[in-house]
């Protein structure tokens, strides 16, 4: 009886480990595959892939100048925009959950998230680019920053709800306000998940491609910064290139995904490094 | 009315939603007293200390009749950010803010509520209140360091810190020592013994312990499913408890 016990548990050992790495296997192809056909061009190409605008099609050369320095642009713009919004829904959320405000941003936070980002996408493109007359990096920012809003308001929601109940009631019963309790108490103890929801939405708006489709424009062979001028993205030149009729496209396109996975790798290990030092 | 005391409760009833927690608590507690606040799991113990300071506020269902007042102070009139100035606390786990140092943990309260002038008189606070707390030797060398680094018990007795920072005139202890260990616990009752002899603190501690409510306790109340049992001197209730609820208690049966 022992032995078929044990049996059982090494097959549903067995059984688990196996799923687990099925669930892994689509990450590992894509990142082995983004470095078999991405090295190469990236090689070859060296320093120039990140300081050269993309090539003509048919030309020998590469690089992804435009498209990296955009989604940078776009990705601190949106930070910048979306962090202190969704911090504040959060906070309203959380600390002051029985309140009609409180309710009311729960409910568009969760509505939001839902939302099929190709809308958030037309959305901005019909109250910002429409209005201003051509897309720009500020219009593709304020629709990353909406795609970013609920997942960064639930993350940094996570962090402030697992702090214990009895440091709030320690402030309180100091004679703090709700509102000091939140600010001085709430969040600082829960800072880390705090900054791993903010990365978290970093690289949510490094990788959307379709709020950009109407919204950015797409300056990829001359060089603009100014927020209120087109922009180009890494996914939306890959969006592009990858279908185009021109194997050098298609290679900078290749190359331009292991940037893109190297890019969120980073701050993906920036938050787990967070995370790890969580106290209490 | 009721000036001369230091705690009035009268007709306190409390609900949680339609759960009625409270059924109608009435004592008066003279001024630098010990009040031992006994009875088993749920019958409103914790209760009872949350609508003194107002934490009832927060609950988001409850809801409150009756008249609390402290030092003549009507709580449920009065600002209750001032009524919690007045009134300290000290909850059932440790709990000081793990982001700040031992120091500033027991200087929160003086300066949200502009105490000290100067920094030096800061400092007089916050070495007061560590020495009131009986923490002072443990920890004066390391002051600035997270709380997180105490053990248990030290942290329970920096809670206890902190609240007296404020000078408070009625302190609230709910089972402060449910989760030290018997060393620690000793100490703490014993600074809070000195507190309400040597600086006049009124003090209402729920304990589950018999033993603890006769060590350091003047009065003691029993509540029993909301209602207020017993409540006399310590001494006359554990010699001669008029209800047969308290005489279980006090021999362990119930």
């Amino acid at each position: 009886m022992a032995e078929v016990r044990a049996l059982l548990d090494i097959l549903f050992k067995g059984c688990v480990l196996l799923i687990a790495f099925l669930a892994l296997v689509p990450v590992l192809h894509l990142t082995l595959a983004a470095i078999v056909n991405g090295g190469p061009v990236i090689a070859s190409a060296g320093l120039k892939f990140f300081t050269e605008v993309p090539p003509p099609p048919g030309n020998r050369t590469y690089g992804i100048l435009t498209s990296l320095i955009g989604t940078i642009e776009l990705a601190l713009l949106s930070t910048l925009v979306g962090v202190p919004i969704s911090f504040m829904a959060a906070v309203l959320v959380v600390e002051f959950p029985h309140s009609r405000l409180g309710r009311i941003v729960r409910l568009l936070s969760r509505t939001l998230l839902e939302l099929p980002t190709i809308l958030i996408g037309m959305f901005v493109f019909t109250i910002i680019v429409v209005p201003l007359g051509s897309p720009s990096i500020l219009a593709a920012s304020i629709a990353l920053a909406l795609v970013m809003l609920p997942y960064v308001t639930t993350y940094i929601e996570t962090a402030l709800s697992s702090v214990p109940r009895t440091y709030r009631e320690a402030g309180l019963a100091l004679g703090m306000t709700k509102a000091r309790v939140a600010f001085t108490i709430v969040v600082p103890i829960a800072v880390r998940g705090v900054v791993t929801g903010i990365l978290v939405g970093l690289a949510k708006a490094m990788g959307e491609t379709a709020p950009l489709l109407f919204t950015l424009g797409r300056a990829r062979t001359s060089l603009n910064v100014d927020p209120l001028g087109p922009g180009d993205a890494i996914p939306l030149l890959i969006y592009d290139y990858a279908q185009a009729p021109y194997e050098n496209l298609r290679e900078v396109a290749w190359g331009a995904t292991l940037v893109l996975i190297t890019l969120f790798l980073l701050v993906y290990v920036l938050a787990r490094l967070t995370i790890r030092g969580v106290r209490v | 009315m009721g000036g001369s005391y230091a705690l009035l409760v009268e007709g306190l009833k409390v609900w949680y939603g339609r759960r009625q927690v409270l059924r109608g608590i009435s004592f008066k507690l003279p001024p630098s007293s010990i009040l031992a606040v006994m009875g088993p799991s749920g019958s409103g113990k914790s209760t009872l200390l949350r609508a003194i300071n107002r934490l009832l506020d927060y609950v988001p269902d409850a809801r409150v009749e009756g008249r609390v007042e402290v030092f003549g102070l009507d709580v449920y009139r009065e600002n209750p950010y001032r009524v919690r100035r007045l009134v300290g606390m000290v909850f059932q786990t440790p709990n000081p803010f793990p982001h700040m140092s031992i120091y500033d943990n027991v200087a929160v309260g003086p300066r949200l509520h502009g105490l000290a002038k100067s920094r030096d008189e800061l400092d007089r606070i916050v070495e007061w209140a560590l020495k009131a707390a009986m923490l002072w030797d443990e920890v004066k060398d390391r002051l600035h360091e997270p709380p997180t680094k105490l053990s248990g018990g030290q942290q329970q007795r920096l809670s206890l810190a902190r609240a007296l920072a404020l000078k408070p005139s009625i302190l609230l202890l709910d089972e402060p020592t449910a989760n030290i260990d018997p060393t620690n616990a000793r100490r703490l009752e014993e600074s809070i013994r000195r507190v309400a002899v040597e600086d006049g603190v009124t003090v209402v501690m729920v304990t589950h312990t018999p033993q603890q409510a006769l060590r350091i306790s003047d009065y003691v109340a029993f509540i029993y499913e909301g209602k207020l049992v017993e409540f006399g001197r310590t001494r006359e209730v554990a010699l001669n408890p008029s209800h047969k609820l308290t005489a279980m208690y006090f021999r362990g049966e119930l």
